[in-house]
């Protein structure tokens, strides 16, 4: 009974280990077709394979499939497309033999890509509706820590602060018939690197803010995908070269001004004295309190945030429109005394001004409500 | 520099210490499948780049999987969960991940029976190797960098569908265009050739060609125009330059104004250059958003001109990314009709801020307007619904609709508005600073109304001795105006209240939205002064509030208000007494009014009621000086 027994096992585990052979060398066969360098191939588990190529069907189909929309239809996405390609050939190319020019041209459009990226100062992102990041560009490991294989496939949920979620969840929500809707939020993600850049062990992680802006779309054919195509910027403030149409200000976390520079008066008229203590929100425009609500919550809890246009009212007459880019720091002005996580904070704001002066006409109201403000607040 | 997030923020922050947010367990575990080949066929299968920054679990499942095969019985060292349930994890989504495979794989889809992981595989490799003969030979073979998406789809997403924008390429000195993507014939509606070789300066608003030029000029780095994010400030141009500043000294952020066609393809654009003056500019701008890196480019491939002799031309090259047209799309709780206008008032009732076009409806200029309290403007059937919605919306973070009431225009004449109210919290400080309003007009009153009006302020007048020889105007503005005082006290009295964090257990009497106006004159007519006994009872109310704060809504209020005394006679329960009936106002202390001074000082006392609040009794001392 034994014998019989332990010949059975043996033939059962034989079996099994030509169904795991035969299963390896499948995945083998499909490392093999996807497009990635032979040292990222060799370091790949069976379900990363699956993971990636996962993302080269999803990306494939987005990318030459049909779309709902007569919108899209206007735009017709090839795969392999090279009217700008020709352009670069164009410009970059002396003009070389066939072979040769194909192969510069190849080398080429890989530094383009990365001129790109370089520019963009952030990195692509494409989701679809559950969470799934089916395609990353290369860079993002200069982002996150992760390279593009350890990461493609996997859920954003699961590299995102909590508190994000709903928002990121109402974000992700595509309809199925409009495509093309835009999208602009701020989210914080984990990133693996540490203040020197290095990798890091993920469990060490910290939050890095990125701002994420782009577009829904849409594939009605050959099977339905639908997703969102993103490009994620951090939000550096620092070293932002000041022109003339720019100035920073800083706030209390409330959103009272603390300080402007002398750029802010000349732009707009208001003396530092005359505005600290004043709320932010008592020198734009009414219409734009969402804007600005927004905004700040942004700052309160990312401790980063983009604005988007809101209008500024100038001394005077008028209002210009601005975007704000600001960031919770570190009140530098406090007192030394406590360092470390107990340090006050404040908002630095760096504001472009977007257009010149607009809405003479309200000239007259400004002028009085900043007399009525004033009066009102030294009650 | 990296702002942390800022650790006093009420948000809950995971701790992102060696926890981590999530357990470690949570994380994907994504090593070899347990029951595969022992370490000695495939070594290299072994590591999973996950796996390397994972948790020391994750490394000890593997150790042990290459050893055992069916067997359970292993030594374990250290784990969170039994082998057994992460062997199952792992399994589970092994499983989700082939079935989601064999849903994108056409040739798996009108099968009967769900396939088994083998074959959806092999129909993978089928699939792909399908895919492949169709695209671009770019990723075919692996001697230039492949990577998952060709070139130029990568160009195509990123220009066209992510970022909608374009990339440009511009000469430094002369402001020529050297390189323009095609995505930006969808943006601008210009084509390649009207735009390559072109000075930029021909397509930029004429008011922000300086902004440009600055952009363009400065190659250097230039110091003085840099802040330093760590502390808000400008760099001190004397600050050593740290090497990591070099590279982003070349970074440009700006925003401008390009010129863009209305109709595409239009050749006579390319022949009405700007420069050639017209009188009146009629071209349209949108505004852009570029970023990006100075470059010094190799002259001879990009100058046609071919200028051999300069070395290296710096060019910056840019990415453009337009700005939606137009104003940003309104809020939706606001209304943007040109029959309607918006304003802003403090959290009292005082505008703040009105739109020009209020004057249109309103008759006053936003100056005559400001400063005053809205209640002055408001028809006297309406004072105390609006006052009940004023103080639904301080403590509703919801928009609060109002009924139709009746604005007074500057002709004296009344129209109808109907609003709808929106109060403003400071996200920080978690109080409200002021509410928006959007008004919308209903009707224009007739003006048969004035008659009507003036009869009733008469009936007002004679029925409420508190002002008997003032005139219609002033007398009732002030007086309605104190509605909104008293309202907003209650507001910044309940903050107080909380700031200072009492022990009472009664719950918040203001936080009901059911409560309305102080000023409610009670069935009970008592010898008190109406008016007195109701600020008195408010401020009892105050007195005995608990922390409950603003939002709180609670409609019984108990005993320990009525027990506070005589002023409690007046105390308004909720639901006692339904309206604001001005009529029935007793103020019978104050009936021997005779001269303006003294109608002036109660008011004046009215107006200025200190936040500050004393025991229950003090009012009931109060000494009305006539």
């Amino acid at each position: 009974m034994t014998a019989d027994k332990e010949k059975r096992r043996a033939i059962s585990r034989e079996a099994a280990r030509r169904r795991r052979r035969v299963e390896s060398e499948v995945f083998e066969d499909l490392s093999r077709l996807l497009p990635l360098q032979q040292s990222v191939r060799d370091h790949l588990d069976k379900p990363s394979v699956i993971r990636l190529t996962l993302s080269y069907i999803r990306m494939h189909t987005l990318l030459t499939g049909k779309t709902g929309t007569k919108a899209e239809a206007s735009h017709k996405v090839k795969c392999g497309q090279v009217t700008d390609g020709q352009m670069v050939r164009h410009e970059f190319n002396g003009g070389c033999g066939e072979e040769e020019e194909k192969e510069k041209y190849d080398a080429d459009a890989s530094e383009e890509t990365n001129m790109y990226l370089r520019i963009l100062e952030g990195f692509l992102m494409v989701l679809s509706t559950e969470g799934d990041m089916i395609y990353l560009s290369e860079n993002v490991s200069k982002y996150m820590g992760l390279t593009q294989a350890e990461l493609m496939g996997h859920n954003i949920f699961e590299f995102s602060h909590p508190c994000d979620h709903e928002e990121l969840r109402n974000n992700l929500r595509v309809t199925a018939v409009w495509s093309g809707e835009k999208r602009d939020f701020v989210m914080r993600i984990k990133s693996a690197l540490t203040h020197r850049g290095r990798s890091a062990n993920l469990k060490s992680a910290t939050w890095k803010v990125l701002h994420c802006q782009g577009r829904s779309k849409v594939c009605v054919a050959p099977s339905s995908v639908s997703c969102l195509l993103l490009t994620c910027q951090p939000l550096p403030l620092s070293h932002t070269l000041l022109s003339t149409q720019t100035f920073t200000s800083q706030h209390s976390m409330d959103m009272r001004f603390t300080y402007c520079d002398q750029r802010m008066t000349l732009l707009l008229g208001y003396s530092t004295e005359e505005l600290l203590g004043r709320s932010i929100y008592d020198l734009c425009h009414t219409r734009d309190t969402n804007c600005l609500t927004k905004n700040h919550f942004n700052l309160c809890f990312k401790s980063q945030s983009v604005s988007g246009r809101y209008r500024m009212l100038v001394r005077g007459g008028g209002y210009v429109w601005v975007e704000s880019h600001s960031a919770v720091i570190p009140n530098a002005h406090s007192s030394k005394s406590r360092p470390g996580a107990n340090q006050p904070l404040c908002i630095l704001c760096v504001t472009y001004v977007l257009r010149c002066v607009c809405g003479l006409w309200f000239k007259a109201t400004f002028t009085v409500s900043t007399h009525f403000i004033e009066l009102y607040l030294s009650k | 520099m990296r702002p942390q997030p800022p650790s006093g923020t009420p948000a809950p922050v995971c701790g992102m210490s060696a926890g981590g947010c999530d357990g470690a367990a949570d994380w994907p575990a994504d090593v070899s499948d347990g029951s595969s080949l022992p370490a000695v066929e495939l070594p290299r299968k072994r590591k999973g780049d996950m796996e390397e920054r994972n948790s020391t679990d994750c490394k000890m499942e593997d150790d042990l999987s290459r050893s055992e095969e069916e067997d359970q019985q292993v030594k374990i060292k250290c784990f969170r969960e039994p082998h057994r349930q992460i062997e199952k994890r792992r399994r589970d989504k092994m499983n989700n991940l082939i079935d989601e495979l064999s849903a994108m794989i056409p040739a798996c889809q009108p099968m009967v029976q769900k396939p088994d992981k083998l074959t959806v595989l092999r129909k993978a490799v089928q699939h792909l190797k399908a895919l492949k003969v169709g695209t671009s030979s770019a990723f075919a073979d692996s001697t230039n960098k492949p990577s998952i998406l060709p070139q130029d789809d990568f160009r195509q997403l990123l220009l066209r569908q992510a970022a909608d924008g374009f990339m440009l390429v511009v000469s430094c000195d002369r402001a020529k265009i050297l390189f323009i993507s095609e995505s930006v014939s969808k943006i601008l509606n210009f084509s390649l050739l009207e735009l390559t070789g072109q000075s930029l300066f021909d397509f930029i608003h004429p008011k922000d060609i300086n902004k440009v030029k600055e952009q363009l000029s400065s190659w250097e780095y230039p110091q003085e125009h840099m802040i330093d994010a760590a502390t808000g400030l400008q760099v001190q141009t004397d600050a050593p330059i740290k090497p990591t500043h070099l590279s982003s000294g070349a970074w440009r952020s700006f925003f401008c104004r390009m010129k863009y066609s209305r109709v595409a393809g239009k050749q006579e654009e390319k022949h009405q250059l700007p420069c050639t003056a017209k009188k009146k500019d009629t071209s349209r701008y949108c505004t852009l958003h570029c970023t990006g890196y100075m470059r010094s480019c190799p002259s001879s491939q990009l100058d046609s001109e071919g200028d051999a002799e300069t070395p290296s031309l710096s060019c910056l090259v840019m990415l453009c990314r337009p700005l939606p047209h137009g104003s940003p799309e309104p809020p939706k709780h606001i209304n943007a009709k040109p029959s309607a206008f918006v304003t802003r008032c403090a959290i009292d009732g005082k505008f703040t801020f009105v739109e020009q076009q209020a004057t249109t409806v309103i008759g006053y200029l936003p100056q005559e307007v400001l400063g005053t309290s809205c209640y002055e403007y408001f028809h006297q059937d309406d004072l105390q619904h609006l006052a009940e919605k004023h103080r639904q919306v301080l403590r509703s973070k919801e928009k609060i609709e109002t009924q139709c009431y009746k604005f007074k225009t500057k002709y004296g004449s009344y129209v109808s508005l109907q609003s709808q109210w929106f109060s403003f919290t400071n996200p920080w400080t978690k109080e409200v600073e002021f509410i928006v309003s959007s008004n919308r007009v209903m009707s224009r009153g007739p003006g048969h109304i004035k008659d009507e009006e003036a009869g009733r302020l008469k009936a007002m007048q004679e029925e409420i001795p508190i002002i008997p020889s003032l005139s219609n105007g002033v007398g009732t503005m002030i007086y309605a105006g104190s509605i909104g005082t008293q309202i907003a006290n209650e507001l910044i009295d309940s903050y107080s209240r909380v700031n200072s964090s009492p022990s009472s257990g009664a719950s918040s009497p203001f936080g009901s939205t059911n409560e309305k106006c102080p000023l409610v004159s009670p069935p009970i007519s008592t010898s008190t002064a109406a008016i007195g006994a109701s600020v008195g009872c408010t401020k009892v109310r105050h007195s005995q509030a608990s922390s409950g704060g603003g939002a709180a809504s609670s409609s019984s209020q108990p005993d320990s208000r009525t027990a506070a005394g005589a002023s409690s006679a007046t105390a308004d329960s909720s639901g006692q007494v339904s309206q604001l009936d001005l009529d029935g106002m007793v103020v019978p202390a104050l009936s021997s009014f005779s001269s303006d001074e003294a109608a002036m000082a109660v008011i004046m006392s009215l107006l200025e009621t200190e936040v500050n609040v004393g025991q229950p009794g003090d009012y009931e001392d109060l000494h009305w000086p006539f």
